[in-house]
């Protein structure tokens, strides 16, 4: 008798309800999921989404909008996202999800939140930026330090003078290599640390960007008396399945797709400073 | 009869033990020769076994030679069968429906598999069940498990040093060990093991027999041994990230991820799309290893280019993370990944020399 086999690695339906241009190479894109997601998804998650007959990549949630609408800012760096970025409104992807532990948002209640993000890092930070945004007396002051290498690759633009209003906000930028228009900070993300107004006691950090921002980032925020536990770190890695299947995210013992990809810095501490790992 | 005890027979029980199973019911899988490679596959008769052959392993080094020896195991693993190399996941089609696969289960018995082997099988319950993939759930729901126990271990073995043979205590539904002169020793582990030996009529072994059997368990032992212990294992393995022997090794590594095919717990894979012409495609699971190029590689970066790294997850996802993620240790001791190493690097030595530079380093 043959029986029927299933896996959770099948996707769901959802349709492409709009595209925001956002760089040279990336988009972000509004899907509405008709099916499949297996829990409400939180800032700091992420899914895996499906083009039919190209392949999957996990993508982090940059946000939510109502009536089931995942926000999520992809770029243009392989085959999957190549075609992605052919497709158009009203045309259909799979996506599964959400997956993984996102920021630790309970945590932060009452807290000061300190957000240290490196080029497309801030993606996966918008959902928080929004949430005490939406949420405003729960939490202290907010502080976004925010820098790319040139102007024209910082995400969200249009979206930086709503940062600003949020009452009880500094938000700093900064760039590598500047343009004549840019009056901002130049230079790498960690030198905006000393320039902001930071309470260390009553802060946590999150972090996100390339490994080597956030490396000096833990550093620069440890040398300001930040603690192991006040700090969380967003990792990249090939999350391939999603759900802690498939092996290819391991760092040291964790499935990044299952114990992060946020994570405290004390839990991988042992494991963030050696190379390659 | 009762579990756990051993019960006296001969040769030729075996063969009929090997009927008993195909009437009720059950697919044999089990060693066979095959372009001179003992592979596990099905058998439909008793005297396909290529008992009386040897198979000689060193690191690199693998030979069947019909000298009136033993043999161990080749390239093949229970994995083979219970997580196939490849296997359909699912058809997608353009509108985004999915068809999910249909297979056939049916009862199989896999006979004369190695002790190393039942161990890894219960190594793979533990990835597996927690996280609980279907197929290999319904494959291992119809297992019948019988178990020759290794009187000669191989020139790569080492089980005892895991802790996982050479002779098998636990999760087996039969354990047999051929102790010389035609004797054979059985040995039921579980109700059905009982159920199926029980028409054999055997009787409960002679005080000498079992004598013997203590005396080979305990020879075999010290001969399929690597020279480290697991005390302290994974705690001086962690000190050592930063080790010479890793960047030494991968001089020799070819990155060819042949030990990760024919290590019988390696688990891990990647999912490929196949386009089909009416517009749908299949989502294929195959078999991935660490040691491959690609393992780590994401669109825009790469977390492991160097093989030394690739190297060193593999020895630390055996020995270290393995133990926090699933309990047990990854590695069985089967000496799969030695043998059939093209370089013949030798992970006893390895882990060793690991071992070795931590402990001088901490004596300084």
């Amino acid at each position: 008798m043959q029986e029927i086999v299933r896996t959770r690695m099948a996707p769901g339906r959802a349709e492409i309800v709009k595209i925001i241009p956002e760089t040279p190479d990336t988009k972000t894109f509004y899907f509405k999921v008709h099916e499949g997601l297996v829990e409400a998804p939180k800032p700091g998650q992420f899914t895996e989404i499906y083009v039919p007959g190209v392949g999957e990549a996990p993508v982090s949630i940059c946000g939510l909008e109502g009536n089931g609408i995942l926000v999520q800012t992809v770029r243009s760096v392989g085959a999957l996202t190549d075609y992605l970025f052919k497709m158009r409104e009203s045309d259909l992807i799979g996506i599964r999800g959400p997956y993984g532990k996102g920021w630790p948002t309970e945590k932060l209640i009452g807290r000061d939140v300190l957000i240290v993000a490196g080029g497309i890092g801030l993606a996966p930070l918008r959902g928080v930026i929004l949430e005490v945004e939406r949420n405003r007396g729960k939490y202290g002051k907010l502080t976004i330090l925010y820098g790319a290498r040139t102007p024209s690759l910082l995400l969200y633009r249009y979206e930086f003078d709503r940062y600003r209003e949020i009452p009880n906000t500094e938000f700093l930028l900064t760039v590598d290599h500047p343009d004549e228009t840019w009056r901002d900070h130049v230079g790498v993300v960690t030198e905006l640390i000393p320039m902001a107004k930071i309470n260390v006691e009553k802060t946590i950090a999150l972090v996100c960007g390339p490994e080597i921002m956030m490396r000096f980032t833990v550093k620069a925020l440890e040398q300001i008396g930040f603690k192991e536990n006040q700090i969380y770190l967003s990792l990249e890695r090939r999350m391939k399945c999603g759900i802690g299947l498939c092996g290819h995210c391991q760092v040291g013992p964790y499935f990044v797709c299952r114990h992060g990809p946020v994570f405290p810095y004390w839990l991988i501490k042992k494991y963030f400073w050696v190379d390659e790992i | 009869m009762f579990r756990g005890s051993v019960y006296s027979g001969v040769e030729d029980d075996l063969k009929s033990l090997f009927n008993i199973v195909v009437s009720r019911g059950y697919r044999v899988i089990g060693p066979k020769l095959v372009d001179s490679v003992i592979r596990l596959e099905r058998l439909h008769d008793f005297d396909e076994i290529p008992y009386g052959y040897e198979d000689k392993q060193a690191p690199g080094y693998y030979r069947v030679v019909n000298n009136g020896g033993r043999f161990r195991h080749g390239p093949d693993s229970p994995k083979r069968f219970l997580y196939p190399p490849e296997l359909l996941l699912f058809i997608i089609r353009p509108d985004l429906s999915i068809e999910y696969p249909r297979f056939e289960f049916a009862k199989t018995a896999l006979f004369g598999i190695k002790p190393c082997d039942l161990a890894a099988i219960n190594v793979m319950d533990g990835v597996q069940g927690e996280l609980g993939d279907e197929y290999y759930q319904k494959v291992r729901e119809n297992l019948l498990l019988i178990v020759e126990n290794c009187v000669e271990p191989g020139g790569t073995c080492f089980c005892a040093t895991m802790g996982t043979g050479p002779f098998a205590f636990k999760g087996f539904d039969i354990a047999y060990t051929r102790i010389g002169d035609g004797a054979v020793i059985f040995q039921p582990g579980s109700d059905l093991g009982v159920d199926v030996l029980s028409e054999l009529g055997l009787r409960p072994a002679e005080d000498e027999q079992v004598d013997r059997l203590r005396s080979l368990m305990m020879e075999a032992s010290k001969k399929a041994r690597a020279e480290f212990t697991l005390e302290n294992l994974p705690e001086t393995l962690e000190m050592g990230l930063d080790s010479e022997v890793y960047r030494k090794i991968a001089e020799k590594c070819l990155g060819c991820a042949n030990c990760n095919m024919v290590c019988p717990t390696c688990f891990c894979f990647d999912v490929l799309d196949e386009p089909e012409l009416d517009g749908s495609a299949k989502r294929v699971r195959i078999w991935d290893g660490c040691h491959s190029y690609s393992y780590a590689q994401v669109a825009g970066g790469h977390f492991r280019k160097s093989l030394y790294a690739r190297y060193r997850h593999w020895v630390l996802h055996k020995f270290v993370y393995w133990l926090r993620q699933f309990g047990t240790f990854g590695c069985v001791g089967c000496g799969r990944c030695i043998t059939w190493c093209p370089a013949g690097i030798d992970l006893r030595q390895v882990v060793r020399d690991v071992v070795r530079e931590v402990e001088t380093r901490c004596r300084r």
